[in-house]
Order: structure tokens, then sequence, then C-alpha cells
């Protein structure tokens, strides 16, 4: 027995072996989630293909560009918050106050003025394109909460660590790269799925720039048939199927990095 | 004690849906379409359609009340019971009759393109491959959709559009041309930058009228009754040279 498991404790530690969730329970609430969403998506197909089927085709360019807003943001988003919770952390003053005054200003204007404010006001001055606005709005938004979670992250991590790597002879980069940074992402990674997820939803709010995404399609189709309840039912069904999936590979990422802990 | 509760609730809703005489009748604007619906500076809903309806509840003395709702959603509102009946230069066509019941049109309107005024474009089809901005759930949308060659963009309000259109985000917007005119000759800000280019032709002519719930004769009748009464007695006309001139 004990041969065997030093064995799997080597894979692990090579990153070969993905390790799986501890949690062995058959059904989660994920899983119940996912099977009604798409089980009552399928059902409504099936059974009326009249709207619903119809609904289901006219969606799927507007889903493409959610996705396209959603990860373009997520990846912009991640940078933004790194540098904002490191600057908020800054022992330099400026650097502190520009980060500061960033997620004070930000975090207290509503995604849906940002958005207004970029695209119709600030329009006299720049143009930009329609996903472009939207990514930038986004990511600015998003960036600011995300500050907080990565400086509340790494503000979490013990004053030893950075005391121990700095007598080792860490320099304070080295120190924050490769000591407190590993650490602090496991902290940080729930907020930030959490934040994931409320970027994607909040995605809907770009339809007000005419961008042809999930929502605006759903209305699109609406605004003709007049079938309302049908149309808004539907985005809420692949909306929830996407979130779930998300929220899905977001816990995958925390069981990866939470097996060491087990151990 | 629920059974209470479920008698009180079907109480109530049995005597919402009594009789309108005495009730007073809510009408759902969208007031961002001048000159017909907009709200002025002192943050009241004015506009043709406005006066319009005041004026048929003063003849057959109804009493009104005028509510400002989104454009996108605003026949679900009155599939919902939320308003009696909608005043909001909604054109008459087969998709919105086959839902919704209307009474006799009120006013005529054409599709009207706006572009700026250095464009050259003189139809559709001089606009081939490029954006036209319009309402969305409009019949201008409806119009740009149909033609195929140009690329729709539904806003969610008329003045979305101008504004994209007035920045260079789009090249072309659409909408009834009461309101293409009102915006291109009453509108400080677009005056002289924007310019009605065109009319879209089409084969069949195009009216507002009120729209009610499907088999809402009563209120159909009354409307009716009230339009007749306006355009008898001049009333129509007077209202026409004060909002729209000509």
């Amino acid at each position: 027995m004990t041969v065997e498991k030093k064995e799997i404790r080597i894979a692990v530690t090579d990153g070969m072996l993905i390790p799986s969730s501890k949690d062995k329970t058959l059904v989660s609430a994920w899983m119940i989630s996912l099977c009604i969403a798409i089980g009552s998506i399928l059902y409504l197909c099936i059974s009326q293909p009249q709207p619903y089927y119809e609904i289901l085709k006219f969606l799927p360019d507007g889903i493409l560009v959610t996705f396209q807003v959603t990860i373009t943001s997520i990846l912009v988003t991640i940078p933004i918050g790194l540098i904002t919770g490191l600057g908020r952390l800054s022992k330099n003053k400026v650097i502190n106050l520009i980060a500061s005054t960033y997620v004070e200003i930000i975090r207290g204007i509503p995604l849906l003025v940002q958005l207004f404010f970029l695209y119709y006001a600030l329009g006299k001055f720049i143009q930009l394109s329609d996903l472009a606005s939207a990514v930038i709005a986004m990511s600015v938004c998003y960036g600011a909460y995300m500050g907080e979670v990565f400086r509340a992250g790494i503000d979490a991590i013990d004053k030893g660590q950075t005391e121990a790597a700095r007598s080792l002879g860490f320099n304070s980069r080295q120190t924050m790269m490769l000591v407190v940074l590993p650490q602090a992402w496991r902290t940080i990674l729930p907020p930030v799925g959490n934040e994931f997820i409320a970027l994607l939803k909040d995605s809907s709010l770009i339809s007000v720039l005419a961008v042809s995404e999930l929502f605006r399609r759903g209305r699109e189709y609406a605004s003709v048939t007049f079938e309302y309840f049908e149309a808004y039912l539907m985005v809420a069904l692949i909306y929830l199927c996407i979130t779930l999936l998300l929220s899905k590979a977001v816990s995958i990422m925390e069981a990866k990095l939470n097996y060491y802990d087990e151990q | 004690m629920l059974k209470k509760t479920l008698l009180t609730l079907l109480a109530v809703l049995m005597t919402a849906n009594v009789a309108l005489a005495g009730k007073t009748i809510v009408i759902a604007h969208d007031a961002t379409w001048p000159p017909m619906e907009f709200v002025n500076k002192d943050k009241q809903i004015v506009g043709y359609s406005v006066d319009y309806t005041d004026a048929i509840a003063k003849e057959l003395g109804l009493t009104i009340e005028h509510k400002n709702v989104a454009w996108d959603g605003i026949f679900a509102g009155l599939a919902n019971d939320k308003y009696d009946m909608i005043s909001s230069s909604v054109s008459i066509t087969e998709e919105r009759k086959a839902k919704y019941d209307f009474s006799e049109p009120y006013f005529e309107v054409k599709q009207a393109v706006m572009l700026p005024v250095a464009s050259e474009a003189k139809s559709l089809a001089d606009l081939k491959g490029k954006t036209i901005g319009g309402q969305i759930g409009t019949t201008g949308v409806f119009v740009a959709k149909k033609d195929g060659g140009v690329t729709p963009k539904e806003f969610d309000e008329v003045g979305h559009a101008v504004e994209a259109l007035y920045t260079g985000r789009i090249d072309a917007a659409i909408c009834d041309d009461v309101t293409a005119y009102d915006y291109v000759l009453n509108n400080e800000k677009y005056a002289g930058k924007l310019k009605v280019a065109f009319i879209v032709e089409s084969d069949q002519k195009e009216y507002y009228g009120f729209v009610v719930k499907k088999g809402n004769k009563e209120l159909v009748d009354l409307l009716n009754k009230g339009i007749k009464a306006i355009q008898e007695k001049g009333i129509e006309k007077a209202l026409r040279e004060k909002w729209v001139g000509k």
C-alpha cells in the first residue's frame, strides 16, 4: 500500500496526473442545474419546435459574440487586476495613489453608465469599434473589482513567508513571483471565478451598444414575433448553461490547487 | 387563511377586468420619438400623439393617464395588462394585427433614411454593404432587413441611432419621416450635419394606429369614435400644424 501511494505522489509532483475532486458524491447541485437547463432546452425544442427551435436557430451568432467579449475581457482583466492589486499594496506612494484612485472611481460608476459614456459620450472624440468599446468597458470595470480581489489575496499571505524568502536571499520581485503569488493564487481563485461569472452575465449589458450578443439576439427575435416569454426563456436557459460550464471550469482549477493541501 | 387570501385575490382580479367606464385608461408611450411623443425640458410627456389622445379623452369624457415606457417590451406590457393601450407611433402591420387590435389609422408615415449632409446616396441600393441603424422592432428596421443589401443595426432608441450616425459609427439611420425631419430640422445639434436623404418607396401605405389588447372591442370602438370626432371637428388639422408643420 505504502509503495503505491508513493508512486502517485511522484506522478503528481511531476504534473502528470490530473487530480480528481475529493468529492465523491454522485449528485451535485451543479449537475442538477445543468441537467435542468439542458433538459429544458431539449424538451422545449422537441415538444414545441415552433417557436423554441426557431429561437435556438436564431441565437448561435449571438452566443459567439458573448463568448468573444467575455473571453477577451477575462484575458485583459487578469493583468489589469494583478497590476492594480500590486499597485494598491505598493509602498511607492504615487503608484499606490494611482491604483487606488482607479479602483475608487471605476467601482463607483455602474457598468451600464460606463458603457454609455464610452460609446455615446466619448464617441465625439475617439471612434472605437463596437466590440472594442464593449471589451474596454468590461475589462476596465472588472479590472477594478479584480484588483481588490488580488490585493486581499496577496495581503492574506503570512508576512513570515516574505521574511523567510527575503532572508534566503530572494529579492522583492522574486519573493512576490515565486513565493507569495503562487500561494495567494489559491485564496484568489474562488472570488476570481465569481468575477468571471459576473462578467459573463454582465456582458448582456453591452446589448445597449447595439452589439448583437446573446441577449440582443433574443430581443431582436422577440421584437419581430412578439414571443417575449419564449425568447427570453430560451436566452435565460442558454446563459445558465454557459455560466454553469464556466463555474465548473473554475471549480476544477480550485480542486487542482487544493489537492496538495489534502495530502 | 390560504383560502381566504385566494378568494380575495380572485375577487380583485375579477373586478380589475370589469368595464372601462369610470376607470382611468392608462396609455403607454415610448417618449423618445419626437415630434410624436417625447419628454420636453420640463420633464413632461408631450407631442402630437399625446395631444391627440388628450383631445379624444376630452371629446368622450374619459380620464386618461400617460405613462412613459421603453419601446422594447411595450407590446409585452400591453399583453400583461400593465396598461390599457399603446399610443407610441405604432405602425399598423399585418404581423402586429395578428397579435393585437388596432384603432382606425390616425397618421400616415413613410420610412426616411438619414445620412450625413456630404453623402450622396439616393436609395437603399446605394448603401449596399453599409450599416444602417434604427430602433429595435420598428418598421424602419424591418424595411432595412427586408432589403438585404444593407446591414441593419438595432438600437434601443432612435436617438441612439441618430447619435451613432452623427459620430460616424454607422453609415445611415432609418425611421419614420416625421421623426427624421424633426431630427435634421429642429434639433440644434444635428441640423446642418445630417439630412433626410430619401424616402424608401413602398407599395403599401403605412399608418399609425392606437394598439389595444386583442379582443378589447370596447376600447377600440371608443377610440374610433374619438378619432372620427377629432377629424371632423378639425382638431387633427390644428394638431398637425402645431407639431408637424407643413
